[in-house]
């Protein structure tokens, strides 16, 4: 596809965002508020250490309960379990200990005063167990066994470049992303980040065998289909053995196709590392790679 | 054994590479005030939770259904590890927010049994213990999905509407290059695309890109629209910030900021694009621009978000 400037028009569609949709969920956990992460903090430093010419402009208020919960997550998720059971157990005791009769019927006000703390001391329990039940399982990342390379083909162009090492800084940094091949054009243009050592010489790392690569059946699977493809656990797939130069404790691998000459693969050291969001930025990325790396080779 | 493939949800919505090419295409052409384009809708499937009516013995009948569906469903298992999800199935009633229905509805009915029962009968103090327990009950059951709101699970849910009185624009200095063009456009669709936007303003250097949702009062010429921008973006001081700026809920709409965001804004990012050369001894100028991004919705961008949002404005590095 030529990339010129063409004029293009897009004729007028559907509205770009849609009517408001109330997810159904329980709980609506939107995402956490400014904490102290590892991310760098969104929070400008305090005024008093402002150089000259620094922002000025307004900034956002501290949420301290925020804060304190994303901090507290395991003793705020288990929170309304113990304050609901806490609650039953002290309604039962009131009334032991106040002399009535343990019957629960609704004639007494203080029968209807118990049922009714008793319904939210219940309430509480089960929202608890909610929020327990919805804790992100923590699957710790395997470190990747092989050598670090940084082989980029001399052939493109230097924006080309730019654009690809671009690409693996953005993956490295916010995905568990550990390993790109980029393979665009017959050639392999890019090899970054760890891949398997090479058992003949140590401490080189693997070659990409492109033509291998191109007959190899993932390939050919992702080429046909034109769509991403997620190997969320390597070591299920016998397709493992068709990508040698990842390294061999790759935990996920992302497939994704460069138009219709071109694959990159992308491992991960995390099973499931990749989250819908990363697999919807890589696609959108690939086709930007897709079209800088076309150009770069029609010229 | 062929490998299972997933069919993401963009690459379903976008129909062929062709996509990202056109816009950035329409990036280096000339864009007349007619055809404005509209970008299909943000991602969506990306976020919805497990099947509704969807229980364990739904699940596996639906293993024998094919190979792909169970990929599908162990795909969406990775973000929503419960087993089961509570729901009374009734559309547009927002589960989470059922602790604080129950909290205020029996928390009204303890005052009502109270004030019922003290002018029958004298109130015993066992039952002004009671009484007592439950509405401390009920005030942490209204807390609590706001408590909620911050623990780390599941994703952030869209929802976001179109505001009124905001126009779609798309605009961009006139003096960028064919490159640059071609990133600003790709950048500003890539956000309004990915995340929960509305609107996208990117500043590097003396180049602007304007796209989405805008308030725009009355119809200017594209450099008049421009020029505008700049004078704005001029006194709110953008470009001194060092430092990822978010705002989560409404930032303050009668200070100079709130005179250029559109109508509706609830959450707002901006993102300054730091510069990679090593400052001088007389310059120390750090960012060589911003990436400013605006959604109706509150508490818009997540962790990830922002980490991604980061990796688009570092594609201005340098230029």
């Amino acid at each position: 596809m030529e990339v010129g400037c063409l004029l293009l028009f897009r004729t007028l569609s559907s509205p770009l965002i849609r009517p408001p949709l109330r997810r159904h969920s329980w709980p609506v956990p939107s995402s956490p508020l400014l904490r102290a992460s590892s991310s760098p903090p969104p929070l400008p430093s305090p005024p008093s250490a402002y150089p000259q010419g620094a922002y000025r402009g307004p900034k956002p208020r501290r949420d301290l309960v925020g804060d304190w919960v994303s901090n507290n997550d395991g003793f705020v998720r288990s929170l309304p379990i113990f304050v609901g059971g806490l609650s039953l157990l002290a309604v039962l005791l009131n009334r032991a200990f106040s002399g009535i009769a343990p019957v629960t019927d609704a004639s007494s006000s203080q029968s209807r005063a118990d049922i009714l703390t008793l319904a939210l001391a219940v309430t509480n329990l089960l929202s608890g167990l909610v929020w327990l039940s919805i804790r992100p399982k923590y699957i710790s990342p395997v470190v990747p066994q092989g050598v670090d390379c940084k082989r980029i083909n001399s052939k493109i162009a230097n924006y080309a470049v730019l654009e690809l090492l671009w690409a693996w800084e953005s993956l490295s940094a916010t995905t568990c992303c550990r390993s790109l091949v980029v393979v665009h054009g017959g050639f392999c243009l890019l090899q970054i980040g760890v891949a398997a050592e090479s058992l003949t010489e140590v401490g080189e790392a693997v070659a990409v065998d492109v033509h291998k690569l191109i007959q190899s059946s993932v390939y050919r699977n992702v080429a046909e289909s034109g769509k991403q493809s997620y190997l969320a656990n390597l070591s299920l797939y016998p397709a493992k053995s068709e990508l040698p130069f990842l390294p061999t404790t790759t935990q996920a691998v992302i497939l994704q196709p460069l138009g219709n000459s071109g694959i990159a693969i992308i491992g991960g050291d995390t099973i499931r590392g990749f989250t819908d969001l990363d697999q919807a930025w890589i696609t959108l990325i690939a086709e930007k790679l897709d079209v800088t790396l076309s150009k770069s080779q029609d010229n | 054994m062929p490998s299972l493939s997933r069919a993401s949800h963009v690459s379903a919505e976008s129909s062929t590479r062709g996509e990202s090419a056109r816009e950035m295409e329409r990036g280096c052409g000339t864009i007349l005030g007619g055809s404005i384009p509209l970008l299909q809708p943000r991602r969506k499937g990306a976020n919805s939770l497990f099947p509704r009516s969807s229980s364990r013995r739904a699940q596996n009948r639906r293993r024998f259904a094919g190979v792909r569906a169970q990929d599908r469903n162990s795909q969406q298992q990775q973000l929503n590890l419960s087993v089961l999800r509570f729901t009374l199935g009734i559309p547009g009633l927002d589960e989470s927010y059922l602790p604080r229905y129950i909290g205020l509805g029996f928390g009204s009915l303890i005052l009502l049994n109270h004030f019922f029962s003290s002018s029958s009968s004298n109130v015993t103090s066992a039952q002004l213990r009671s009484e007592a327990l439950g509405i401390c009950l009920a005030a942490f059951s209204t807390a609590l999905p706001y408590l909620g709101k911050f623990l780390k699970s599941a994703t952030p849910v869209d929802r976001s509407s179109l505001p009124e009185g905001n126009k779609q624009i798309f605009v961009m200095s006139e003096n960028a290059s064919v490159t640059q063009k071609e990133d600003l456009a790709w950048a500003s669709y890539v956000l309004l695309r990915n995340t929960n936007t509305m609107s996208v303003l990117i500043a590097v250097g003396d180049v602007l890109c304007v796209r989405g949702y805008w308030n725009m009062t009355e119809d200017l010429s594209k450099a008049h629209i421009v020029e505008w921008f700049k004078s704005q973006i001029q006194q709110t001081g953008f470009h001194d910030l060092e430092d990822t700026l978010y705002f989560p809920q409404k930032p303050d709409s009668d200070s100079q900021l709130g005179r250029m965001l559109p109508k509706g804004t609830l959450s707002l990012l901006v993102q300054p694009v730091l510069s990679t050369s090593t400052p001088t001894i007389n310059v120390t100028k750090k960012t060589e621009g911003f990436v400013l991004l605006v959604s109706s919705a509150d508490y818009a961008y997540g962790d990830k978000d922002r980490a991604w949002i980061r990796a688009v404005a570092n594609k201005f590095q340098g230029t």
